[in-house]
């Protein structure tokens, strides 16, 4: 792995950051995937999404969030009450999730205490939670509401048309990044889930021009490698994950990693925005569009065929279904996945796990070698056992 | 032919010696400061039992958290296939083995030819774990091992409401405060330990033949209860449950020295 | 699940319940103490709602046929919709589809049975549910998804933009049955422009789902006919949370859950208007004799989100006998523009409007939209309309003596934000106590547990010199 992308997944104030601030560059984080980054690019600003790597403890976001709830937005306000991003210029907290958006509360409130960890800058904005015509309709608005309110604030205008070249740079990020998953895509996956992973990440923290050289360059490279990787290949479904540590755990345990549906990773990451007709409705379009995440209720099935597609695309021979403890979305939602990927003769592990740096190794390998070891006897189960198991 | 297993858990590090498929030995310790340390002092152990040395063993297995760390060890297996296997080669007709270990609880499903085609594990949480048993027997002041006897001496039915282990640590000193027998609080314990495992062990669903592996199979207040809910039998094993999984990682390491089934 | 909790089905059993108690309201004195003696695990339940007179036998009767309609609607030809409490049923029974409210079953299933309940919250864990996901939708769809209970037709869901643990049950249960799933989505303001626009589009969505499942169009006579019984039901909520300003309090407490059970159960039909109107003579009556509700009145508390229902209704017993005025949660106030609560604050309430068709789809969107939760949890809870300007204004409109937040384990929305509003309340000068309860499952923590806590809150900081709770 590449320095300047070990370095871009491990460390928030990372090179791209600094080289940004110390040019006069703004930044503004945000915390979704359903976050149109466009929007902040086009106003001249590098948007970066919201992590929280380097936290050791929860000492200041548990004083704001309660006891029961997922650790990730928690790590964030730890990491802000910390003062680790006062490289941002602005954020705005988007409603993925209920934890997640009341980020903006707890955010907003921690800094009537420790003032000056607030970023000068700071929105909520919405995403419907279905897709009609309606709701594209309304969530254009606020895509405009948001647009309008980062120009008052920064001065800055965002036409159209630097909507559209903001549009066609991440277009051209989202090309270069389904090459790369092509790479450690099937039986001839040359490429680590954990590199493909660390990409992605990286993607999501410097700059997109930066990015895609930077990706050019790397699938050149990639590009003479053509050995294919030993291991069971392996599809990764649930929460929220920015930790290569725990790619590198599972693949160390003898897999490759040749396709995910998380957040950070390639959900959504190769979905391009339309490039004609008015740049605000076609993000509106491409972001509320996607139904990838189960804050998307009702739509089961469509992700179920689509996790059912990748996995026979990919090769896939077995799904680890892991969640962070708390997060229920993804957590129940899983237990339907199982329930249809092993009736389908696709062997599962549910996992419950914490978030990044509080994560415990020892109790996911001991679960990975386990669903290794059912692949390898060949105890997937043959679609009859499994199905004769469905009718106790 | 010469084998072994060891099994380096969260708690406690197991030792078990084959020879030509009987138990020569078996050996079980507190874990030390290393998991490398733990595996080598209670394989010399074991090996000091069976009148061997280190150079005898032909093929050894390690598993559990430390499985890794096991410095003889020529593969490692998850501690999930280990118990299952030792399980298996005591009670060939096994088919549902639940093991609740230190920090974990699984329960495995086992095919007619003794492949897992199910497991599922406890959520990150200590309730349902040998943890929980052993936050509760501090706080009613009994050893871990005589907890299981308090079931039997209970006279009157208290129930715990909680199963976490803060809440129920909790209610368990309000119980005794209120003037409870320790019997009787033991006892809710154990039904409240039972009643965490039934949901994990309905989630893969029980087929009988039913055995239980790692240490909290040892109280008998527990298997008591989970009979009880589940409506089945748990099959006694003659064996130390606690060292199932060491000496499925042994039987594992016979197999692969004779070329035989990989488990 | 134990295999005598399979042996029946349990909407059968519930109604047999509650027809068997609907009809000893009408025995004797001694009838009732002996038959009570038979039915240990619910005597406290029915016990307590023989104590509210005319009003709880109502609404026990209504309850009953709640339970049979929905178990003779096969034989009916009709359709069951199975829903969440806070989307208001008024519109199902319109389309003459029977409701099957989920959460209003768990608190029933939690108030009149110790046992069985943990059993079918375990149940949903055991088919794929977290163990960490809300009680409140667990209790009562555990028998569903076991086949124990009616199986639904379709579910609507008005949580999404919401509540997140609420839609995830509904979704769950949605792909887990296979049976057609609609949503009400919400927008995280209430009164602007495009909220407003977006309530109605929404709504009209919903309709249109409603005409597919039913294969039915929208009647203008049945929708005038629940819109009517809406403004006579509201009228008397209205009046009765007037009165439950008074010092002391005339409102019985447990009055407060028949509010939200009637919103729930039976908005648009005349079993719910007939119970508000026994409760509402209750009520005057004792505002007239200068009578608290429950007896005497010590102290005025507030439960800024919502109540507990296990063990027998044990909370609500003991508020009453200790003299605790129970002045509303965040699910009694349903903002009618004329509630007490929203004077002042008029635009931030509904009004029926039946001049039209489409009047009375916007008012009923408007409804809707302003369901306990629906309205305060939407945005951010310092946001205007939000959580803390409702709890401030009820909080000094029925003059609390102290606030106490309750809810479930699984609601990541308020656990994300009520440590804020707690602070801010405390500021503001009203004690307020977090408790780390359940209100439908008792195993998190005991109610014993919990009720000592505010007890012990209470002697702490000395409220209205609070000598201690009685508690046998």
């Amino acid at each position: 792995m590449r320095e300047e992308i070990r370095e871009a997944v491990t460390v928030l104030a990372n090179r791209y950051v600094m080289k940004w601030k110390s040019g006069g560059g703004r930044i503004v984080g945000y915390p979704c995937s359903y976050m149109p980054v466009e929007v902040i690019a086009a106003a001249g600003m590098l948007p970066f999404r919201l992590r929280a790597m380097e936290v050791v403890s929860t000492s200041i976001g548990s004083s704001y969030y309660g006891p029961v709830v997922c650790s990730f937005p928690k790590c964030i306000l730890q990491i802000a009450g910390e003062r680790k991003y006062a490289f941002l210029d602005g954020a705005v907290v988007c409603n993925g999730c209920d934890t997640m958006r009341r980020l903006d509360d707890c955010w907003r409130k921690a800094n009537d205490d420790m003032p000056g960890i607030l970023p000068s800058y700071f929105a909520h904005f919405a995403v419907p939670h279905k897709v009609t015509d309606y709701s594209v309709k309304w969530f254009a608005g606020e895509i405009r509401k948001l647009i309008d309110s980062l120009e008052k604030h920064f001065s800055v205008t965002v036409s159209d048309d630097k909507l559209k070249m903001a549009i066609a740079e991440y277009n051209r990020s989202r090309t270069l990044l389904g090459d790369l998953d092509a790479m450690r895509s099937g039986p001839d996956a040359f490429l680590s889930g954990t590199d493909a992973m660390a990409i992605f990440i990286a993607g999501t923290a410097m700059p997109a021009a930066d990015f895609n050289a930077l990706l050019e360059d790397v699938l050149g490279g990639l590009k003479k490698k053509k050995d294919a990787l030993p291991g069971r290949r392996l599809l990764l479904v649930g929460s929220v994950i920015d930790d290569i540590d725990l790619f590198k755990t599972i693949e160390e345990a003898g897999a490759v990693i040749v396709a995910d549906t998380v957040c950070f990773g390639s959900k959504d990451r190769t979905d391009l925005v339309r490039e004609d007709g008015d740049p605000v409705a076609a993000l509106a379009e491409r972001y509320l569009g996607s139904v990838k995440c189960p804050r998307m209720f009702g739509d089961y099935k469509r992700r179920f065929a689509f996790l059912k597609e990748l996995a026979e695309k990919t090769g896939a021979e077995g799904v680890i279904l892991q969640n962070i403890r708390f997060c229920d979305l993804h957590g129940s939602e899983n237990g339907i996945f199982e329930r249809d990927l092993e009736a389908a003769g696709i062997p599962c592990l549910r996992m419950e796990r914490e978030y990044g740096p509080l994560g415990d190794e020892g109790r996911v390998r001991m679960r990975i070698d386990a669903l290794l070891e059912r692949i390898g006897a060949g105890g997937g189960g043959s679609r009859r056992a499994l199905s004769a198991d469905r009718s106790r | 032919m010469i084998v072994a297993g060891c099994d380096v858990g969260s708690l406690t590090a197991k030792a078990v010696i084959l020879g030509d498929d009987r138990v020569l030995a078996v050996r079980i310790g507190k874990v030390k400061s290393r998991p490398e340390i733990s595996a080598r002092e209670i394989m010399e152990e074991a090996l000091k039992d069976a009148g061997l040395q280190m150079k005898d063993i032909e093929c050894s297995i390690g598993t559990g958290y430390g499985g890794k760390q096991v410095p003889f060890a020529g593969d490692t297996v998850s501690e999930i296939a280990c118990h299952a296997r030792g399980a298996l080669w005591l009670l060939p007709s096994v088919r549902t083995v639940i093991d609740i270990g230190g920090q974990d609880c699984k329960v495995m499903k086992l095919d007619r030819d003794g492949r897992i085609v199910k497991f599922a594990t406890n959520d990150k949480c200590a309730a349902g774990t040998g943890r929980f048993m052993e936050v509760m027997a501090r706080v009613l002041n009994v050893g871990l091992d005589e907890l299981g006897d308090l079931s039997g001496r209970a006279k009157k039915q208290l129930n715990l409401a909680s199963t976490c282990t803060v809440w129920a640590q909790a209610e368990v000193i309000q119980k005794i405060n209120e003037g409870e027998r320790v019997e009787d609080i033991g006892c809710a314990v154990n039904n409240a330990m039972a009643n965490r495992i039934v949901i994990l062990a309905n989630t893969v669903g029980v087929e009988n033949d039913v055995c239980m592996t790692g240490g909290v199979s040892k109280n008998k207040g527990v298997v008591k209860g989970l009979e009880r809910l589940l409506d089945i039998r748990v099959k006694k094993l003659r064996f130390d449950p606690q060292a199932v999984g060491a000496l499925g990682a042994a039987v594992i390491a016979g197999e692969r020295r004779k070329g035989g089934g990989e488990q | 699940m134990r295999n005598e909790l399979t042996e029946y089905n349990y909407d059968w059993r519930f109604w047999s319940i509650l027809d068997n108690a609907s009809k000893l309201f009408d025995a004797t004195e001694k009838e009732f103490t002996s038959t009570m003696a038979y039915t240990p695990s619910f005597r406290a339940t029915t016990g307590k709602l023989s104590t509210t007179g005319k009003a709880g036998h109502r609404l026990v009767k209504a309850t009953a046929r709640y339970f049979e309609n929905i178990l003779t609607a096969r034989s009916r030809g009709k359709k069951i919709g199975l829903i969440t409490y806070n989307f208001s049923p008024a519109v199902l029974f319109a389309f003459d589809v029977v409701p099957y409210c989920l959460e209003g079953m768990s608190a029933f299933y939690a108030a009149a049975w110790n046992r069985g309940i943990y059993e079918s919250l375990d149940y949903c864990c055991e088919v794929g549910f977290t163990e960490t996901s809300c009680s409140g939708q667990r209790v009562a769809l555990g028998p569903v998804l076991a086949g124990l209970a009616e199986r639904p037709d379709f579910i609507v869901c008005s949580t999404p933009g919401v509540c997140d643990s609420n839609a995830n049950a509904f979704a769950f249960a949605s792909a887990y049955l296979d049976v057609p799933f609609c949503q009400l989505n919400y927008p995280p303001t209430l009164t602007d422009e495009r909220a407003v626009e977006y309530h109605r589009a929404d709504f009209r969505n919903m309709l249109s789902f409603l005409e597919e499942q039913t294969g039915k169009k929208v009647d203008v006579d049945k929708m005038r006919e629940v819109c009517e019984e809406i403004i006579k039901q509201d009228e008397i909520i209205c009046e009765i949370q007037d009165y439950q300003r008074l010092v002391p309090c005339p409102v019985p407490g447990i009055f407060n859950l028949f509010i939200y059970d009637i919103k729930v159960l039976f908005s648009g039909i005349k079993d719910g208007t007939d119970i508000l109107e026994a409760m509402l003579e209750i009520v005057k009556d004792n505002a007239e004799r200068g009578v608290a509700g429950d007896g005497v009145e010590r102290l005025r508390g507030f439960f800024y989100y919502i109540d507990h229902y296990c063990i027998q209704m044990k909370y609500w017993r003991w508020l009453e006998k200790n003299g605790i005025s129970h002045i509303g949660t965040m699910m009694t106030d349903f903002w009618q523009a004329n509630a007490p609560y929203a004077r002042g604050r008029e635009e931030e309430g509904y009004r029926m409007d039946l001049s039209s068709l489409d009047s009375m789809i916007d008012s009923l969107a408007a409804q809707s939209s302003r369901m306990p939760m629906v309205k305060q949890i939407r945005g951010p809870y310092d946001a205007p309309h939000m959580w803390l300007d409702d709890t401030v204004g009820v909080a000094n409109l029925m003059k609390a003596d102290f606030l106490a937040f309750m809810g479930t384990m699984g609601c990541r929305n308020t656990w994300s934000m009520v440590k804020l509003i707690t602070r801010d309340m405390e500021k503001l000068g009203y004690p307020a106590l977090i408790l780390y309860a359940d209100s439908f499952d008792n195993r998190i923590e005991p109610v014993d547990t919990f009720l000592g806590k505010i007890d012990e809150f209470l002697r702490v900081r000395d409220i209205r010199g609070w000598k201690g709770a009685v508690w046998k």
